[in-house]
């Protein structure tokens, strides 16, 4: 296995100890698979460049740039951006859940307090 | 009057169409069971139409998912004191006629989950292709991991007894509860069998099945079965 540069080693072996992090937060329970995806297909891919110098030196020709591990960089990047965009959509759905759920126990409560003081009143009668 | 010890669980999110056809058969053909509809964050009128049949609805007041809504049942079932619990499609492909069949077993103690399934006799039901490739490989995947031939690991009509709740209530996955599912409770030692039943096609509304969940399915119950299969059961 040929590598043009030190960088792409450690990129390599980076990304492939990262998805066995990943993969061992899933086994512990601390990530849930769905939030695992996005994760995994970044670390693959980059892994993927990594080890293979050919697919490497491809992409780096396509996509016009002059060193090929900026290409690595890049594709890491890629992933920064999705994952904090798909962080972003979860969150706006998260917050609007918390909202719902608060108004949700807001009336509940006022039920509860209100078959209560009904409760009382009909114990003093 | 005693009570029955069998509970219906009906997961149902936006099921108004089809969920009244699913009670009225349900109290036709199986009126021996009690029955339960979670009505999992529904916008239509799903809560209404069940109430009105005098069916028990606990309403989500979010979409959780079809894993969560089970979940809410089955600690609804254990509180009350149900022995069985028995997850139901309130979409109309499960046929309430065969809810003795599946729960024979399971009353006798002749297994602790029984799974209505397709493919155990020879049925009408005929999967798409890739549909059947999932199911073939996911029968692999448990066949491997707990040494049991389930040729229908997708099937959502279930019977589980008391104990099997008692884990469930608290550890279920929250969407896709197939292979993954299967595996972790075969693990725990409960055991597993399946009854043939026949399925129908969805009588009305729309599958929220779409093509990205189809794209993750896979991925997520391979992961998931990895780790049912790897991980020590809590």
């Amino acid at each position: 296995m040929d590598f043009l540069s030190r960088t792409q080693v450690v990129t390599a072996f980076g990304a492939v100890a990262l998805a066995l992090f990943v993969l061992d937060l899933v086994r512990r329970r601390r990530l849930s698979e769905e939030y695992s995806l996005l994760w995994v297909a970044c670390t693959v891919t980059i892994a993927a460049l990594g080890f293979s110098t050919p697919l490497l030196l491809w992409l780096t020709r396509l996509l016009g740039m002059t060193g090929a591990a900026s290409v690595a960089f890049a594709a890491g990047l890629a992933f920064v951006m999705a994952m904090l965009l798909f962080l972003s959509v979860k969150m706006s759905r998260l917050s609007r859940e918390s909202l719902l759920l608060a108004r949700e126990l807001a009336l509940l409560r006022f039920e509860l307090e209100k078959d209560h003081r009904l409760g009382s009143d009909g114990e003093g009668a | 009057m005693s009570r029955s010890p069998v509970l219906a669980v009906v997961p149902a999110y936006e099921e108004e169409l089809s969920l009244p056809g699913l009670l009225d058969e349900l109290r036709a053909r199986a009126p021996e069971a009690d029955v339960l509809v979670v009505d999992d964050g529904s916008r239509d009128g799903t809560g209404r139409v069940a109430r009105e049949r005098g069916v028990p609805v606990v309403r989500h007041p979010v979409n959780l998912g079809v894993g969560a809504a089970l979940q809410t049942g089955f600690r609804y079932a254990v509180e009350r004191g149900y022995e069985v619990g028995v997850q139901i499609d309130a979409d109309g492909q499960h046929d309430p006629a065969f809810l003795g069949a599946l729960l024979e077993p399971v009353l006798a103690g002749r297994c602790d989950v029984a799974i209505g399934s397709r493919y155990v006799a020879r049925t009408l039901y005929h999967a798409p292709f890739a549909r059947r490739i999932g199911m073939m490989m996911f029968s692999l995947v448990v066949r491997i991991a707990v040494g049991q031939r389930i040729a229908d690991t997708t099937s959502g009509f279930r019977a589980y007894r008391r104990p099997v709740m008692e884990v469930c209530q608290h550890d279920f996955p929250r969407d896709f509860p197939d292979a993954p599912l299967l595996i972790g409770l075969a693990r725990r030692g409960f055991r597993l069998l399946e009854v043939p039943v026949e399925m129908r096609g969805r009588r009305a509304g729309r599958s929220f099945y779409t093509l990205g969940k189809s794209l993750y399915y896979p991925y997520k119950n391979l992961l998931a079965s990895l780790m049912a299969w790897i991980q020590r059961p809590a």
